[in-house]
Order: C-alpha cells, then structure tokens, then sequence
C-alpha cells in the first residue's frame, strides 16, 4: 500500500463510473488528452482497452507507451490501476 | 512474407498463436500493436512457425518425440508409445494399434507390442524407482519408531 499513489487509492477504491480519464493512476493532462484524441475520453474506454489485451498489464503497458508516449513507470502505474480495479469490481 | 497490415485479423491471430505470444481479439484499437509484437517476434527469431506435418514434443528430458501424421516408419511405432502418455489426440497410425493399446496416460508397458522399442520401457527418471521406494520404506519406518517410542499412552490413536 506505501507504493500506490492517492489517486490510485481513489480509483481503484470505488466503481469508475463515468470518470475522465485523467482520473487514472499514471495519467496526467498532457498523456489524458492524447488518449482523448484517440477517442478514449473516459476511464471506462480505456479500461475497456485493458479488457481487450485480456488484462494482461504487460501488454496493456505497451500499448499505453505506444499510444501515448508514456514512460514506463506511468504505463506501468495505469496498467496496475486498472488491474487492482479489475481485481475488485469485474 | 507478406506485409502484416495486408493480413486479415484471423492471420494475425494465428501468427501471434505461432509465436507463443498470448493475446486477445484482434481489432481496431489492439491490431496495431499486435502487429508490433509480431514484427519484434520475428526480429528476434523466436521460435520458427511449426511444420504442418509434425509436432514437436518434449515429453521426457531425453527424447524429443516427434509424431508424423503422414503414414509412419517403423521407428515411429515406438514414438507413439511416448506420445500416447500425454496427448488425447489420436493420429491415423496409432489408429492401427488401438487394439493392442487402451487410451491411458500412466506409464505401461504394452506386452501385445510385437517390436518392444529398443529403448527400454523404463520411463526415465533422474532416481530410480527402487530407490524411492526405499526411502519410502526408510522414512514410514522412522516414523513408527518415533511412534512407538512415545511416551504418551495411546500413540497410535487418531481423531475418532
């Protein structure tokens, strides 16, 4: 639990609803808005993503780096986010 | 090699099978990547696309079991033997000796075999099998001494 950051806490403690993309651990404006222009404009699109690659974090950190431009440790915060939400929700 | 983007997503799936790389379904938003894997995959020269004809077996550590599915030689009888062990799949060779062998998957003999291979049908083991048994027998009679030598009144007695 010291590793994760608040805002991970934040999302992976509740159902994302209709929460911007932004509100994703390792997502900040300058990655949320290139998502936004690839059509991923809320959480649930992009989770949506990570739900194709088969929820695979290693597979979904590539594509977040590729799609974005992230570095790995943001990539890899997300992919984790996302996991743990997964983990909680789904 | 034709171009991975003039493939259908069906190819791509079954490229990325080939490879041993694990994947979900190939759309819009996941094909660009897939292909990217691919692309590394094949850079690396990963394991090569298998044969049509063969499949590559590594049952035991010392033998590499190949199964033809083309009509078999001889040497391929005794193939069969190792390859029946593991896999459900029947081939139409081993067809022909389904009356000689029943579907099981524990390590027999087969006495009805006319060539017994010329390996031996010890299935090979690092310790041998007598030699476990031993320390079996070493260690459940260990375990009764200590039993025996207790103190306690009814050593033996287990939850009711």
């Amino acid at each position: 639990m010291s590793t994760t950051s608040q805002k991970h806490r934040d999302f992976v403690g509740e159902p994302m609803g209709d929460k911007p993309v932004m509100a994703l651990s390792g997502i900040g404006d300058t990655l949320g808005k290139k998502l936004e222009e690839q059509g991923f404009d809320k959480a649930s699109v992009v989770l949506g993503q990570f739900l194709l690659l088969k929820k695979d974090t290693e597979m979904f950190t590539d594509w977040l780096k590729d799609a974005t431009g992230a570095n790995s440790r943001q990539a890899g915060s997300c992919a984790q986010c996302l996991k743990e939400w997964c983990d909680a929700f789904l | 090699m034709s171009s991975l983007s003039n493939m259908s997503a069906e190819e791509i799936s079954e490229l990325l099978d080939e490879y041993g790389i694990k994947h979900g379904p190939v759309v819009d938003s996941t094909r660009n990547l897939y292909e990217k894997k691919l692309k590394e995959a094949m850079a690396k020269g990963k394991k090569a696309k298998p044969s049509p004809d063969k499949t590559f077996y590594r049952e035991e550590e010392e033998e590499v079991t190949y199964v033809y599915r083309t009509p078999a030689k001889s040497e391929d009888v005794r193939d069969s033997r190792t390859y029946m062990r593991s896999r459900p799949e029947w081939t139409e060779r081993e067809l022909e000796h389904r009356s000689h062998e029943s579907p099981k998957y524990t390590k027999e003999d087969f006495p009805t075999y006319g060539q017994d291979a010329p390996k031996a049908p010890k299935s090979s083991r690092l310790i041998p099998l007598w030699v476990q048994f031993l320390c079996f027998l070493a260690v459940a009679v260990f375990l009764y001494l200590v039993f025996s030598s207790m103190e306690s009144n009814e050593p033996l007695k287990v939850i009711e």
